[in-house]
């Protein structure tokens, strides 16, 4: 089993700043979406997101999440200069300089990769770091990943009609139409077991697998049974050593798109047997919106807050069931963790599959 | 360089290159509009594997361990351009342009056609495209969440550095036959190693 430590995190979203925010968000299942003001939308179908008001520039709002996870592992000077920076944003040619400067204004080591695998980016960039942490390549990393809902991924978004027409993200549930954008924005210090222990440090919770896996489909459409995100999830598992009873919740995916949505269950279907119908589901997309590039992070980081708090979050906006997703989804308020183990899975275009699986300190 | 010399791992069981100023125009693929960079990374792509693997395999199958990197600093330059400038006055986009939205879209394309099921994957660069993809690579492998990974680095003309023509390079990536020296390091530009 290759665990590695959770040694810190932050995270800014449209529940709200910090992780207080998030949590008692999730735990409430109060979404966040609202009328777009960030820019004008007269011209699109869709006129939701769930947008943080006041929010900085992406680098800002990046600087600030990567100091304060920093500062909540207890990363000195010294700690952070032998630390680099894993990224995860949307491409643009600008990206590496903008790397450059958050790692130099952080005191991290330096860029080591950028990762611009639309959904998949985060929980990629996630996956990597905890491999060369386990292969002790690296002590620790700083993974940080960012997206803030602006006009031009809002217009492509409206224009392939992957927007819920009716402003509602409703994952898993009958009649969902469609995703809503949310702004996310987060950062995470990976380490391995042995650096913790030799500076004092207790982890927030352990990373304890990792799998990805692709479709080999459709450049934008899930293969629907779910065979990427399947085998993800099953590298995932193995690598921890760990079996599909000992999962107590599944932070899915799921974006409230139909196709989508019914591929991710037939997916755990696959992976997990009969577990995939009793363990517990939510998709906290229905509450913070699809954080695009940064959604990995954001949703791994609401899971493992609420495995420390023993408490998972609503899959919100439910309004019945969908026979295509036979699932034990948290509908009606928080549930208490009954098993020790999560799974935060990702998917993107390019039939791109990601499985993180996480557990409390 | 920001990385790494864990490409050590890894060996080039191909490569091919797609220049424009020599090779011409890629084909157009079906579904792609407006801009020339799905069309390069698909030809380098069907260039490398097809000289390896012959013709893609009926149905597809096979390689459902193979992964895909792409690397690529500017990306889709010329699509990204005409979003912006149709935002920017007020317009509306084809649907089509939000399918393209994202390099994983022409990986995705590449992966049915050639029934590649491993990690799906693009990065920008922080050093040598092709160190970068190497390195990457090599993490997939190393984890076992690919058994060859098939590394893309393609650029528009317009891209910092490059010479005023599209260009694309693909390596076919597996396991050397001998297995390397353990314990490379990540290394950083200062020759620091963490």
């Amino acid at each position: 089993m290759a665990s590695i430590g959770i040694a810190g995190l932050a995270v800014t979203s449209a529940l709200g700043r910090g992780c207080a925010a998030q949590l008692s968000a999730v735990l409430a299942g109060a979404a966040a979406f609202s009328p777009v003001s960030r820019f004008d939308t007269g011209n699109r179908r869709v006129t939701v997101a769930a947008t943080l008001p006041d929010v900085a520039s992406l680098p800002v709002e990046l600087a600030v999440a990567v100091a304060d996870a920093c500062t909540e592992a207890g990363l000195g000077r010294p700690e952070r200069s032998s630390t680099p920076l894993f990224l995860a944003v949307h491409g643009h040619p600008d990206v590496p300089g903008q790397a450059i400067g958050l790692a130099e204004a952080a005191g991290l080591a330096g860029v080591a990769r950028i990762y611009t695998a639309a959904c998949v980016s985060a929980s990629s960039a996630v996956a990597a770091a905890a491999s060369l942490i386990s292969r002790g390549e690296l002590d620790r990393a700083v993974i940080a990943a960012g997206y803030l809902v602006e006009p031009d991924q809002y217009a492509l978004f409206d224009a392939g009609k992957a927007l819920a027409g009716d402003g509602v993200a409703r994952p898993f549930s009958r009649d969902r139409q469609g995703l809503l954008l949310g702004d996310g924005v987060a950062a995470l210090v990976l380490e391995s077991a042995r650096s913790a222990a030799r500076r004092n440090h207790s982890p927030i919770g352990w990373l304890a697998g990792w799998g990805r896996a692709g479709d080999a489909h459709h450049p934008c459409q899930p293969a629907p049974d779910g065979r990427g995100l399947a085998r993800a999830i099953g590298s995932a598992l193995a690598r921890a050593g760990v079996a599909a009873e000992q999962l107590g919740y599944v932070n899915a995916n799921a974006t409230g798109t139909p196709m989508s949505d019914a591929a991710e269950a037939a997916a755990l279907a696959e992976a997990l047997g009969p577990v995939a119908a009793r363990v517990p589901v939510s998709s906290t997309k229905s509450m913070h919106g699809h954080a695009l590039e940064a959604s990995g992070l954001l949703e791994l980081v609401i899971t493992v807050l609420s495995l420390a708090e023993g408490k998972l979050g609503v899959n919100a906006n439910y309004l019945g069931p969908d026979p295509d997703c036979p699932l034990d989804l948290i509908v009606d308020g928080p549930r208490q963790l009954a098993a020790p183990y999560a799974l935060s899975l990702n998917s993107a275009f390019g039939g791109a599959n990601t499985a993180l699986l996480v557990r409390a300190a | 360089m920001s990385i790494l010399s864990t490409g050590a791992q890894v060996g080039i069981r191909h490569q091919a290159w797609w220049w424009v100023a020599e090779d011409g125009a890629p084909p157009v693929v079906p579904g792609f509009v407006h801009s020339s960079f799905n069309p390069l990374v698909a030809a380098v792509a069907d260039r490398c594997l097809g000289e390896h693997y012959g013709k893609p395999p009926e149905p597809p199958s096979d390689r459902g361990r193979t992964g895909l990197v792409l690397v690529t600093r500017g990306g889709d330059r010329a699509s990204a351009e005409h979003v912006r400038q149709t935002v920017a006055g007020g317009g509306r986009l084809g649907p089509l342009f939000f399918f393209q939205s994202v390099p994983n879209s022409i990986l995705g394309y590449l992966a049915a056609r050639w029934g590649l099921g491993g990690p799906v994957l693009c990065i920008s660069p922080t050093g040598s495209p092709v160190a970068d993809g190497i390195a990457e690579a090599a993490v997939l492998m190393s984890d076992g969440d690919a058994d060859e990974v098939l590394l893309i680095v393609a650029e528009q003309a317009g891209s910092e550095g490059d010479d005023g023509t599209d260009c694309a390079h693909a390596l076919l990536l597996g396991r050397p036959a001998e297995p390397a020296p353990a314990g490379d390091r990540v290394q950083y530009p200062e020759g620091r190693t963490a």
